[in-house]
Order: structure tokens, then sequence, then C-alpha cells
């Protein structure tokens, strides 16, 4: 007998896409009661430890485990010589040249951190001592931190790689030196763009569990990609894709540190084989999330740029060189991204720009949110303003005249459909009160400015495809199971993929339960990056929702002799298209779905691949993304020029989202990043002497806190993205882009100094002050 | 050692070496995991609880040390399934992204506000300058201690 819950759903959730629901998992947050991997307590759980290496470039002569071993409450350990020895890395699509990182190494280690062996034991403290009577010997080798002495002939060799550099990426179209000479203005810029980290909440940990009878394993793992973790145990422990289960619970941030798999994910497995199969749990302390994990890339951004006087952009030239540390990880793509964002911005025919990621015996550079784009932004956005200044022109003026526009073509083929880009500078210029303000507040050393930028909605990055699929299971009480591959790090992702789903299927919000990220039971994803889940993923829940919704409607339209083209479910209702007539609720429609005359299980399913074309690595060309979203930003300073403390006083963002699926997390998400926005503009600066992280604490280093803040102002801007989602686009990371560029052009505008390298220090203005005097 | 504390009005003895931290004793001992930590070192505000009535980091605190205290964690707040308007504020108002921060946001939030339900912006700051939140900048979680404040005082 089908359970009957009549108008128990007819709520406020009805037609949930464009409403902000509240969080999908909002009570269990609230109460402490939603489980993280750090959560997790299993009966006989191991603790495992990483050994890692003190010294900076060395290599390893011999490793004595035997005093170890033989500490009572020892469990397990392992070095290189019980490992495959089989590298990882993430770009190995595009770049397997660059797959260079072992997950425990066996011959040299590369920077301080460097892991060498793993130990399981019965509680932390047997661990650490375990660690501290393994016995390594090493040979020391000379170590190489800055960029530009690494690239040196004759600098310490950390890879195989000429001089050091692990990728180098030209970018050429048209003739710029050409246009450089037609320009009626030229000029140079170097910027420096300091390291961030990404230093989630919720530091990295996993629990790995070898199941001994099946040989099989599973890892719980705060990841923000678990498929593609599951791809790098298989392929390092040497098993099948479907003999690795990764189950990602709630995950306490990521910021793209937690795109990959580390070496304590696979040491975890290992242990756990090796302990007889008890669970291993690794849980890194915040000292190592700073130093082992991955960081955003240090760069030196030349940019050059040769402009008429009225304005229009003829060319422009540059060099990159990023600091990459001991391996590749997700470098080269950064590289990519930290040049070729520019094409979807500013309408450019003549471009010339070499990226170099280069080797040094620093920490592992890689993904952090902003993916190159943060760099470029500062880099680029500041340029931009220097540009406008040599002619005269005000800045949002300048940008107007060179912007891309809806539906063109750019020179690197990128298919640019729907683009927001000028509305969101004339809102964003509106909101603020530009015309009033710019150049004119001086003299209460107060000053505005702007920055713009674009990001993609996904981007291939380790895999010929970039799909993501989505099940819609409707159960006979009512309820909906949405099962997707997406990983919500935090962003919202279930609870917006749940209203996508809701819409699709013509229910409410209400009924949607979601299981996310669990590689055995919900279908494939690549992962949280590159905000793509909204768009990506959103599109397979759009189109499980659909698929679930025409099994129903098969149903009714059967029953009632009724072709199934008259119908549709909106509103909790199934209705006739043509007049919106009720022909029944529902309820009552799966009722009859799980009646004895019917007995057919609605199991409704999606799976999305944008439409893109490849890229072309060697010239820059292909259309990366199925959409492209745009934003324009605009922060008001004031500046002590006795301390050089500058203050922010207001942000506005006004931002291309496409169409907000729940208004109030696109918010958070533009709240959010301006936040880190700045971070990175004032204090953001992870600081190494000689390969040694010299503030690898919230103490030294310093990231927001609630002092201090700006008043934010997200403007939304809807343009209907007419392939995704209900018109949505993804928008997780642009709003971070331009931040440091907005302040550092408002504060010239207020005291009419400019800073070229982060972050924006009292020091460095003072410095600036006084040079200028 | 024997130890009693009184957690969540509820008493309790444990058998402790006497070195463990208050967190220890929530997490590992009674498994009241939704105290968190993000560093151990008194540096993020993310294991916050409250000892008799103030906001206090349980990474630095003996549990030995705090016998005969009030002891409240994130898992002592709602009564039944009735949220405390501090909780039911941070869902309404979106306040939440991961979640990480959150218990310890919301001890410390819950401190003020039972002191001074009517905090000025600057009190609000100031109160939660301890506890790092690095998914949602602030905003939000400013607009739902002042909402929660004007509930609590009602």
């Amino acid at each position: 007998m089908a359970l009957t819950k009549k108008s128990k759903f007819v709520d406020e959730y009805v037609d949930p896409v464009g409403k902000s629901v509240p969080r999908i998992e909002g009570r269990g947050i609230v109460t402490g009661q939603l489980k993280y991997v750090f959560d997790v307590q299993m009966s006989n759980m191991l603790v495992g430890k990483m050994l890692r290496s003190p010294h900076a470039h060395a290599r390893i002569i011999s490793i004595d485990t035997s005093k170890a071993e033989a500490l009572p409450g020892v469990k397990a350990i392992i070095t290189a010589q019980d490992t495959h020895q089989i590298k990882f890395g993430s770009n190995e699509y595009f770049f397997p040249h660059t797959v260079d990182q072992m997950a425990i190494e066996a011959d040299k280690v590369r920077y301080i951190g460097d892991e060498l062996a793993a130990v399981a034991a019965i509680d932390e403290e047997t661990a650490d001592e375990a660690l501290r009577l393994i016995d390594v010997k090493y040979e020391i080798l000379p170590g190489v931190f800055e960029i530009e002495e690494a690239i040196k002939p004759g600098a310490p060799a950390i890879h195989e790689a000429l001089n050091n550099i692990a990728l180098i990426l030209p970018v050429n179209f048209g003739n710029p030196e050409r246009l450089m000479k037609e320009a009626d203005s030229v000029r140079e810029s170097r910027f420096w763009c300091p390291v961030a980290h990404p230093s989630p909440m919720e530091p990295h940990v996993c629990v790995g569990q070898w199941e001994t009878f099946t040989n099989k394993i599973t890892l719980w793992s705060s990841s923000q990609a678990p498929f593609k973790c599951r791809e790098s145990l298989a392929k390092t422990l040497k098993m099948d894709l479907n003999d690795v289960r990764v189950i990602k619970m709630a995950v306490g941030g990521g910021f793209g540190g937690k795109l990959e798999m580390l070496p304590m994910d696979f040491a975890a497995c290992l242990l756990s084989k090796r302990a007889g199969g008890l669970p291993v749990k690794i849980c890194l302390t915040r000292e190592e999330e700073f130093t082992t994990t991955r960081r955003k890339h240090g760069m030196i951004y030349k940019v050059k740029t040769g402009v008429k006087k009225d304005g229009t952009l003829l060319a422009i030239t540059g060099e990159v060189l990023a600091d990459g540390g001991a391996y590749c990880s997700y470098g080269p793509t950064v590289l990519a991204a930290a040049m070729m964002r520019i094409f979807m911005v500013y309408k450019i025919q003549h471009f010339r720009m070499s990226g170099y990621r280069i080797y040094t015996n620093n920490p592992i550079s890689g993904a952090m949110r902003g993916f190159g784009g943060v760099q470029s932004g500062f880099a680029i956005e500041s340029h931009m303003d220097l540009v406008a200044k040599d002619i005269g022109m005000d800045p949002i003026d300048f940008r107007l005249k060179n912007i891309t526009t809806p539906n063109m073509v750019t020179v690197n083929k990128m298919i640019l459909t729907t683009n927001g880009l000028k509305e969101c500078i004339e809102k964003a210029r509106a909101a603020c009160g530009w015309d009033e303000k710019r150049g004119k507040q001086q003299h209460l050393k107060r000053g505005i400015g702007i920055g713009i930028a674009a990001d993609v909605m996904g981007s291939k990055m380790y895999k010929s495809h970039e799909s993501a699929g989505a099940i819609v299971k409707v159960e006979e009480d009512g309820s909906v199971y949405l099962f997707t591959g997406a990983a919500d790090t935090g962003q919202g992702s279930n609870t917006a993929l749940s209203q996508i789903a809701a819409q699709a299927l013509g229910v409410s919000y209400s009924r949607i339960k979601c299981k996310a990220g669990d590689t055995e039971i919900t279908p494939f994803d690549t992962g949280s990056f590159a905000s793509r889940v909204t768009f990506i993923s959103g599109n397979a829940a759009l189109l499980g929702g659909q698929d679930a919704k025409l099994q129903i409607l098969e149903i009714v339209a059967k029953d009632n002799n009724i072709s199934i083209d008259e119908l549709d479910i909106r509103a909790e209702k199934v209705i006739f298209k043509k007049d919106n007539r009720v022909l029944m609720s529902f309820d009552k429609a799966l009722e009859l779905c799980y009646s004895f005359k019917y007995g057919k299980q609605i199991i409704g399913r999606g799976s999305y691949n944008p439409k893109t074309t490849p890229i072309d690595f060697r010239s820059g060309e292909g259309n990366v993304s199925g959409s492209y979203g745009f934003e324009a930003q605009i922060a008001e300073v004031e500046v002590d020029t006795d301390t050089g403390v500058v203050t922010v006083l207001e942000l506005w963002d006004a931002h291309d989202i496409g169409k907000a699926i729940n208004p109030q997390s696109v918010q958070g998400q533009i709240e959010g990043s301006l936040a880190m926005g700045i971070g990175y503009t004032f204090y953001e600066d992870l600081r190494f002497k000689n390969g040694r992280v010299l503030n690898a604490n919230f103490a030294g280093y310093r990231v927001p806190r609630s002092i201090g803040m700006p008043k934010m102002n997200g403007i939304l801007v809807e343009t209907d993205e007419l392939e995704g989602p209900f018109g949505a686009k993804g928008m997780g990371e642009a709003a971070l882009l331009p931040t440091a560029a907005a302040v550092a052009n408002a504060v010239e505008d207020a005291i009419g100094v400019r800073i070229m390298d982060l972050p924006i220090t009292p020091e460095k203005i003072i410095k600036a002050l006084k040079e200028r005097a | 050692m024997d130890v009693n504390l009184t957690i969540n009005k509820k008493q309790i003895t444990l058998n402790l070496k006497g070195n463990e931290t208050l967190l220890e004793v929530l997490r590992d001992h009674l498994s009241l995991t939704g105290t968190k930590t993000a560093c151990q070192e008194s540096e993020c505000g993310t294991c916050t609880v409250i000892i008799d009535g103030n906001a206090t980091l349980s990474c630095i605190t003996l549990a030995a040390n705090v016998q005969g205290t009030e002891i409240t964690s994130i898992e002592g707040l709602a009564q039944g399934d009735v949220l405390h308007p501090v909780q039911q504020a941070f869902i309404d108002y979106g306040s939440v992204q991961c979640g990480f921060c959150i218990p310890g946001m919301i001890m410390s939030s819950v401190a003020l506000l039972e002191k001074n339900p009517e905090p000025t912006q600057k009190e609000v700051e100031y109160a939660l300058d301890g506890n790092i939140c690095r998914c949602a900048g602030y905003p939000k979680i400013f607009e739902a201690v002042h909402a929660a404040g004007k509930k609590m005082k009602k």
C-alpha cells in the first residue's frame, strides 16, 4: 500500500529555484551533529602519521625502521620499498610529463615535509615516538628557493627537467610586436603575487580501511574530488578502480587544497593493509596543513601593453614565472589559466605571453581558489589602471572600450554567449557612486578603484571528459533522493543541486534528500573546482529530475488514456500543459506508480558533459568551458598616511551569475570570496626561508577575522544562460579575482602611490609615500 | 584520577590521567564531536565551549581544572527539537557554509548574547574575533547574531 502524505510537501519550498531555501544540512551543522571525517571514530582505529623530511633537498641513503617496529603499540610501518613507486599527478591528460610525485619518495626528498615513511600505532604518542625511532641517513644536497635562481644554468637540479623548468607555456596570437610600434602609449609592469594558502578550517584528514577478505579499500576522505582521489589511489596502489571506494563526508572547506590525493591518503590505505585491516586515521596538524599541502603559486607577472590615444587596446605581451615548489600538482593548468583568463575579459587580437612553471625546493604549489586568476587578476587589473592613467582616461571608460561582448568568439576560440560584463560594470559604477567619488576624495585620503574579471564554469583537468551524473530516485513515501557525485565542500552545492532537481521534477525542495560524493553509490563527477558544480552537476541534476518526471507522467498518461505530451508536473501537481488544469496531485501520481497495477519504481537519471572543444596548449586555443561568468568589483578605501594603514570602507561586486538558484547562497559565495580577496590583498602571505615555512600557524599566517571586514554589496546580474540549469552559471571563485587590484587602484586614487607587490602592508605604503616625496 | 564534570547539565565522572584537555574529553571520551578544532593551539576558536557563561577554548583547558563548573557544548544548546535562537538564526540568515567553525562561532555568540542581547556591531566583531570562518566572510554571521539577540531579549 502506498503511503500517502498529502499536502505535507505543499509548502513555501514549492518552485524552489530562485528562492533562498535553507541549507539542506543546516540543522546538522548548527547542532554539531553533522559528521566530518575529522569526527570519525571506529573501534580499534589506529593513528597514522607521516615521516617527513627535515631537509629541503637530500638524497635518501638508507632508512632503518627496525627500532620503530619493535616499539610496543606500533602496528604498521611503510617505506617506499613497500610501495609500487608509481608517480601520481593532476594534469596527466594534458601534461603527462608533469606527473612527478610519489606517495612515499624512494631516492630523494625535495622539500621540507616530503614524505618518506608512514606509521600506524595504537595512539598518537606511540605513533610520534615511532617516527622518532626511524633512522634515516641523508646526503644533503644544495637547495634552490628563488625562481629566478632556479632557472640559472648550474642551479641544483631538483628533477630531470632542464634548468628546473617543469613546463614552458607559450601563448601566441597575431603580431603584438608590430602593433606595439603602432601604439600611442606603451607601458610595462612587473608584479609580485605572493603565496597564499587555502587553510580550510578542517585540516586534511582521512580514514583508510583495507577489507582483507575482498582486497578492497575504503577511504573516508575530506575531499573536493572523491573520484579523482579514487583514480590516484587505484593507480598508485595498482588496484582496479572499483576496488577502491572513496567516501566524502561533510567537508570542512577546501578552496582548492583538497582536490588531490595526498600521500597521507595512500598511506592510510596501505598501513591498514599492513595492520590486518584495522582502520587507520591520519589527520594533519595545522603546521603540516600549512607546510605540506598545496599552496597558491607565487608568481612574478610581467605585462606590457600598447594602446591608442582613444583607449583601444592593441597588443599585450608578457611573461609569467611561477614558483612551483617541489612537484607539479595542478601547476601546469594553473599557469595556463593565469595567462589565458584575459581572453574572457578583454577583446584582444595580438597577444604573446610565455609562462614558466619552475621547480624549487619550496613546498608544493597547486590549486587554490581562483586558480591562477587571483595572480593575473591583480597584475592585469592593476596594469590596466596604469594604462588608463597614461592616456588620461577614466579606468571604467577604458575598460568599457575594450571588454568582451555577448555572442563573440575570442582570439583563442572561446565562445562567449551570454556576457553580462558591461552590465556588471555599469551596475557597480552606479551603486558605488563612482562618478561623484573617483579622483574627488584625495583631500580625505579616500579613493575608489575597479577591477573586472571572468571565470570558466568547468575545465578539463585530469580526464578527457568532465561529465557529471545524477540519479533522482522517487520513493513511495514521496521522498526524493538525489544522488550526485559532486562534492559539497561548504559552498552549498547539495542544496543548490537539490533545488534544481526538485524544480525539474516539479516538487517541493522539502522532499529532497541528497547523497553526494561516494564513488561506489553516486554517479561520477570530476569534482568541485573551476566553479563548475552548479553549471555542470546542476545540468545533470536537471536532466535527472526531468527523467524522473517523464517516468511518472508515462504512468499517469497511460492510466488516464491521454498523451504524455499533454501533461506536466508543476508545483506538486500533475497538470495539463495547455490550460494548467490540475489532473491530480503529485502524491496521487506516485500512488499510481507504486500501485498494484503498475508497481513502477521511479529512478531518473541525468548525465551532462559540457560542450567544449579540446584546448591546444601549444597555442592556447580552445573553448574550454560550456559557459562563462563575469563580474566587476569596486573598492573604496581610506588611507592613514601617518601609519600606512589602508582601510577598505566598502566593496561592490556586480556578478553575472546567469540565474541565482539560491540568492542567499550566491551572496554567501560573494562575501566569502571578497573576504578571501581582502586577506590576499593585505596579509595572506606564506613566507619562507631556505624552504622552511616561517609562519605555519594562524598566529603567523593571518586570515580574515571578524574585526575590520568592510561592508560588502553583492549585486546579482542575471543573464539567463541558455546552456545553464534554469539559466544558472557557476560563481564560486570569480569574486576573489579582482579584489587586490580594485584595492590597489583605490589606494592610488586616494594617495597617488602604486603598490606593485602584494600584500599591501603599512610599511610599503609609508615607503612608497617617502619615495614619492 | 577521578574527574567530576558537569557537561550540558549532566554530571559525569571520568577516570583520567589528568593531562587531558577538555576538548579531548568531549570528543574522545564522550564522543561529543560537535566541538571541533582546527589548530589545537588556541588560534582559531573552533573548539569554543561555554564555561560558567564565558566562551572558553577547550583545546587549552585542562578537564581536571574545570571541575565544579557548568560546561556547555554545542550539543547542549537545543531543547529537544527546538533550536536555540542563535542556532536557528544561523540557518535563517544563511550564515553557515562548510560548518566546521560554526559550533565554536555559535558558542561565542551565545556567550555574548546571554550577557548582552543587544550588542553593537563593534561588540559582535570583538566577541567573534577569536573565531575564524574561512568560508563566509562574516556578514551573514553578524546578521544572525544581531537577529538572535533580539529574539533572546523578548
